[in-house]
């Protein structure tokens, strides 16, 4: 932002100084998450979360109400210039017209920015007290069980949210556009009672007709969004495997173009018939205003001809009707598709936020600060046992160490293999207990974006332990989306050094060092032992190299096992 | 790390008219139809017009109603349809260029030299190829009925007004400027913003998918409140930008509302002196009237999609860019059943050379090791060899169909089949069978749910990483090319799966040419001859037994290896 337009909004001399409402809104504190207990409905949940921010909703829906009614009233003050002022040529008139006309304008220009910028506001808070809601429930639950997440939670806390906070806007606009339809109808019923009624009866029936016609095309737009993006997805995934393809060859290259043309083709059939749905709707549509429109005008007409109305009620009529088109327009094309969409979000959301916790608030066990770690596994007669401060391995195949990884992970999904701190199933600790005592490190490195000292709690001695002093040096180097600066030994040994760094009581290590090369993984090996002093460590090993570090080894080869 | 090329200006538009060839005559009559319609558009004003001037000089009756309500029903139907069915061929001809445009991006994506997309890096491709392509068929809506039925309205109506009424036209020309500027406007304040918006929601979604990913990682360390916060803040960024963004919005409309009311106010005014002169009637203002508020919705409207219609412009220019990247011919070299590099140098960007002045051969049929420690160029070399890097000095002579199998493992979304025939797209089932029986590796496929039929990949089953470079192997099995370059591709088992994985890439190696770049020294040992780098050069080179024997840095590496 230069220091000419301090705000970054392009704004000219005379008006880069003037205040602008809303421009750094403050934060809200902390969020309280939406309460969605079992038993409701999505429609609630909906009128839960749109009924929540009344404080902005109210006057957001005063001030469109303004901008509305002003917006029916342009054709009428026209209309009215019409016959006062050019059908009498009386010079005041015109004056007191234009005036009237510029003031109108100043009101609902006005009534216009507050009531945008304040749907906007309600819109965003709603958005990021969904998000919050979801953040807490699913993305990271709070009470740390485990059940993972799949992909569909980035597109329910982007899109899905988004579609939802946009319910907010019903309580607003769609409000003030009945409000404004009342008053051209109302205006109407002063000149002439039949033609009041008439708008009165007709501008809901046109407003249904079109949901109806909208609806068959909106069920088509959406199953055309949702070939289009598996059509994005299968050639994200191709592209993503762009060096296995090249690592094939050429017949590997046409073979997954000839693929991805395939996909290709059946969205287009897609939307090649979607478009088709659209035609008929904007047709109907079309039709519909039309014929309504005309007919207004037909009785408009007749009621001059028979005397009823003044030649200057008839252009006010023909402006009234000009006005009332873009109301029903509005109702139709936006606010019922917005109804039917934030609904069915409504619903996803209720599908993913889990039922309010209830259960293992509170620990029921008390557990030492450095406890014994047990592992029994179905047909082993011996746990593994991990005693206050030993360093122990076990050497298994790879199938078996990510079986005792998930459950040490997530000691509440299954019974075998049971975990055990103090001699209490870990199943029956809080799960804030549990993990305050126990870390574990997943195979599966993730290092967050940031830079390699986010991913670290910069424990000098656990960057030197994990050998990351060779090359990284600077603390403030990004570490790229997911990791991708660093090479996959790098990747690893970041992720160690975090979980080295991380000073748990019982800290499990699961095949840390597999991408490293050996001279690098025998450094490791003669500094972790050491590191881990004074606390209990358990490595899960399927290559014998890190091995060495420990005190004693046990041995869950799949001869060994029964 | 420089990015793919971006299509200019006018290369974007001479591909767009390439991929017109073929939907012209169509487009041509679309245009038609359109005008033909928001022709029909202007019936009604003229007959309200008419019809207040009837009822004002007391010549109208019942019969001039009923014909004017006719008509003006009749006008209204037939300019919808006419206008519906524009938008609809005009929106089939926009996806069917779009579908041939992502097509060939895809297509050429894959046939781009390695080297180009490494130095751009994937993501840069996988952007074009997702992101882009969904910006350009999101704008669809928007962007159709601007430019045609929005556009032919404004051309349609202006020139209804300055044939039907001139000097209101020239009322409405006045204002010109003032949308003029407030198009300039929005056009230099515009952009940023939606700019800083639409980094601000990927920054979102980068949060919100790294925890999902990483949700193991969050468990295990109790990252849970940190996550939370870090994914808060990415969302309140995202508000805090919107509503910038909402307010030059506003702004814009504001604008507008001006130009709206500075044209009314013309109208009444040019009426009031033509009115007075005797040279227009009431009804003709009434007209007038009507045609400038007609004109504000789609002036209002075109100005609103400006944006949508540039950002659609700069993915489809950076779509075409990558579809446009000329296709080198591939230097003719000799094919050659065996390898030779001779003198080859290397280096990152401006970084030390990488591979300093190495030269390699491996004789037809022949297996190379090549060791040492992190960093000493092993993975380099294979790239060069492999063709994914080109060297800056040097030549490489290699076969023509090269395979290379690498750490990075990407199983494709699909059933397992369809990630074994990518290699040969006429193989059977049969075939499969083998080249699983010949890497020993059969057993996998009794570890899957449906056999071959299992759907694999993102969404599917899970496969570990020592099962996909299984399947890795028996793919190459199926493509059988002359040279196959292993890059650490068996590092990922442990020590369980490393027998069974080594036996199956020395299947996979039989027959034909190998270059092992080795994790574990057995797998060097098992190699015809062995070669050494350290720092870029190679060192040593020679029989695994030659190597230990002559004590040198291999068997330094010989003695850490076995512990």
């Amino acid at each position: 932002m230069s220091r000419d337009d301090p705000r970054g909004l392009g704004r000219g001399p005379l008006t880069r100084r003037l205040p602008v409402l809303l421009h750094t809104p403050a934060e809200p504190g902390r969020i309280r998450p939406f309460a969605a207990g079992a038993g409701t409905t999505p429609g609630r949940f909906l009128l839960r979360v749109i009924f929540s921010r009344k404080r902005v909703t109210v006057p957001a829906m005063l001030f469109a109400t303004v901008w509305q009614v002003g917006e029916a009233a342009v054709p009428v003050v026209m209309g009215l210039a019409i016959d006062r002022a050019l059908a009498t040529g009386d010079t005041g008139q015109l004056a007191l017209w234009l005036g009237v006309l510029v003031a109108v304008y100043v009101a609902l220009t006005s009534a216009a920015k507050l009531a945008l910028r304040l749907t906007a506001y309600a819109v965003q808070l709603l958005q990021h007290r969904l998000r919050g809601t979801l953040s807490a429930g699913v993305l990271h639950p709070v009470d740390g069980t485990g059940r993972t997440p799949d992909g569909g939670v980035v597109s329910l806390m982007t899109s899905d949210v988004a579609r939802l906070a946009n319910g907010v806007i019903l309580v607003i606009m769609p409000v003030a556009r009945i409000v404004a339809v009342g008053f051209i109808a109302a205006s109407l019923l002063a000149m002439d009672r039949l033609l009041g009624l008439v708008v009165l009866i007709g501008a809901p029936v046109a407003v249904w007709s079109m949901g109806v016609l909208s609806e068959r095309f909106s069920r088509d737009t959406r199953e055309y969004q949702g070939l289009l993006a598996s059509t994005v997805g299968r050639a994200t995934d191709l592209v993503a495997g762009y060096r296995v393809v090249k690592g094939i060859g050429v017949e590997a290259e046409a073979e997954v173009t000839g693929r991805y043309r395939r996909a290709s083709r059946e969205t287009l059939a897609g939307a090649v018939r979607n478009a088709g749905f659209l035609g008929r709707f904007l047709a109907g549509s079309g039709a519909v205003t039309g014929v309504f429109v005309a007919t207004v005008m037909g009785l408009a007409g007749w009621s001059a001809v028979a005397g009823r109305l003044s030649v200057g009620e008839l252009i006010a009529a023909v402006g009234l009707t000009q006005a009332l088109l873009p109301q029903i327009e509005s109702i139709a094309n936006m606010s019922i598709p917005n109804l039917a969409g934030a609904r069915a979000s409504a619903a996803r959301l209720l599908d993913a936020v889990p039922a309010p916790p209830g259960l293992q608030e509170t620990s029921r066990f008390e557990v030492a600060a450095l406890p014994v770690l047990e592992m029994s596994v179905a047909g082993l007669r011996t746990p593994v046992r991990v005693g206050p401060g030993e360093f122990v391995g076990v050497h298994t195949d790879d199938r078996t160490a990510a079986r005792l990884a998930a459950a040490l992970l997530d000691p509440w999904a299954g019974d075998d293999p049971q975990v055990r701190l103090d001699g209490l199933p870990a199943r029956e600790l809080a799960p804030a207990a549990y993990r305050s005592r126990v870390t574990v490190a997943p195979h599966r490195v993730t290092l967050f974006s940031g830079t390699i000292g986010d991913n670290l709690s910069g424990d000098p001695a656990a960057f030197r332990a994990a050998a990351c002093d060779d090359f990284a040096t600077d603390p403030d180097a990004p570490v790229g989306e997911g990791g991708n600066r660093l090479s996959g030994g790098q990747r690893q040994r970041v992720a160690l050094a975090r979980a080295l760094a991380s000073d748990a009581p019982v800290l499990v290590l699961h095949d840390p060092t597999t991408a490293v090369d050996s001279v690098t993984e025998h450094v490791i090996t003669g500094r972790l032992n050491d590191i881990r002093r004074g606390r209990s460590t358990l490595l899960l090993a399927t290559a014998p190299g890190l091995l060495g570090a420990c005190d004693r080894v046990v041995e869950l080869l799949p001869e060994t096992t029964p | 790390m420089s990015g793919l090329p971006v299509a200019g200006g006018r290369e974007t538009a001479r591909e767009m008219w390439r991929l017109s060839g073929g939907h012209r005559l169509r487009l041509v009559a679309t245009g038609v139809l359109g005008m033909v319609s928001t022709g029909v558009d202007l019936i009604p004003p003229l007959a309200i017009g008419y019809l207040v001037d009837r009822v004002r000089t007391g010549t109208a009756g019942a019969g001039t109603v009923l014909t004017v309500t006719a008509v003006m029903a009749l006008a209204t139907v037939l300019g919808a349809t006419g206008t519906a069915v524009t938008v609809v061929l005009a929106t089939r001809i926009y996806h069917t260029i779009l579908a041939t445009l992502r097509e060939q991006l895809v297509g050429r994506a894959m046939t781009l030299p390695q080297h180009v997309v490494e130095q751009a890096g994937t993501g840069d491709l996988i952007s074009r190829t997702s992101d882009d392509v969904t910006a350009v068929a999101d704008a669809a809506p928007a962007v159709i009925p601007a430019l045609t039925v929005t556009t032919f309205t404004i051309v349609v109506s202006v020139g209804g007004l300055a044939a039907l009424e001139p000097p209101y036209a020239a009322a409405f020309a006045v204002v010109l400027p003032v949308y003029a500027l407030a198009m300039r406007w929005y056009l230099r304040a515009g952009p940023a913003v939606y700019r800083a918006e639409r980094t601000a929601m990927s920054a979102r979604t980068q949060q919100i998918l790294e925890s999902q990913r990483g949700h193991a990682t969050v468990l295990g360390f109790g990252l849970a409140e940190q996550r939370h916060r870090a994914v808060l803040a990415a969302s309140w960024a995202v508000a805090v930008q919107s509503l910038r963004a909402r307010i030059v919005q506003s702004m814009l409309s504001a604008r507008l509302n001006l130009g709206e009311c500075l044209s009314l106010a013309g109208v009444l005014v040019v009426g009031f002196v033509l009115v007075d002169h005797g040279m227009s009637t009431v009804g003709g203002a009434t007209t007038a009237m009507l045609l400038v508020l007609r004109l504000l919705g789609p002036v209002n409207a075109l100005l609103y999609v400006i944006d949508d219609l540039q950002s659609a412009l700069a993915s489809l220019s950076r779509m075409i860019g990558v579809v446009t990247i000329p296709e080198v011919p591939d230097g003719g070299e000799p094919a050659t059943a065996g390898v030779l590099l001779r003198g080859i140098v290397f280096r990152y960007g401006d970084g030390p050379p990488a591979l300093d002045d190495v030269t390699v051969t491996i004789a037809p049929g022949e297996h190379v090791a090549v060791v040492g420690v992190s960093g000493a160029g092993k993975s380099t070399l294979a790239a060069v060899v492999a063709g994914i890097h080109r060297p800056e000095a040097g030549t490489v002579t290699r076969p023509g169909r090269t395979a290379v199998i690498t750490q990075e493992v990407h199983v494709f979304a699909g059933t397992l089949r369809d990630n074994l025939t990518l290699a040969a797209p006429s193989a059977t089932d049969r075939d499969i069978h083998t080249a699983f029986e010949a890497t020993g590796t059969t057993g996998l496929l009794d570890l899957l749910p449906d056999g071959l039929d299992t759907v694999v990949g993102a969404g599917g089953h899970p496969l570990t990483d020592a099962q996909a470079q299984q399947v890795a192997l028996a793919r190459l099995l199926l493509a059988s090319p002359d040279l196959a370059v292993l890059d650490e591709a068996t590092a990922e088992a442990g020590s369980t799966q490393a027998g069974p994985l080594d036996h199956a890439a020395a299947a996979a190696l039989a027959g034909r040419t190998g270059l092992v770049i080795a994790h574990r020294l057995s797998q060097a040992a098992a190699c015809d001859r062995i070669v050494v780098m350290d720092r870029g050069r190679i060192v040593e080179t020679g029989t695994h037994h030659e190597l230990v024997d002559a004590g040198g840095t291999y068997a330094e590496l010989w003695e850490a290896w076995r512990g």
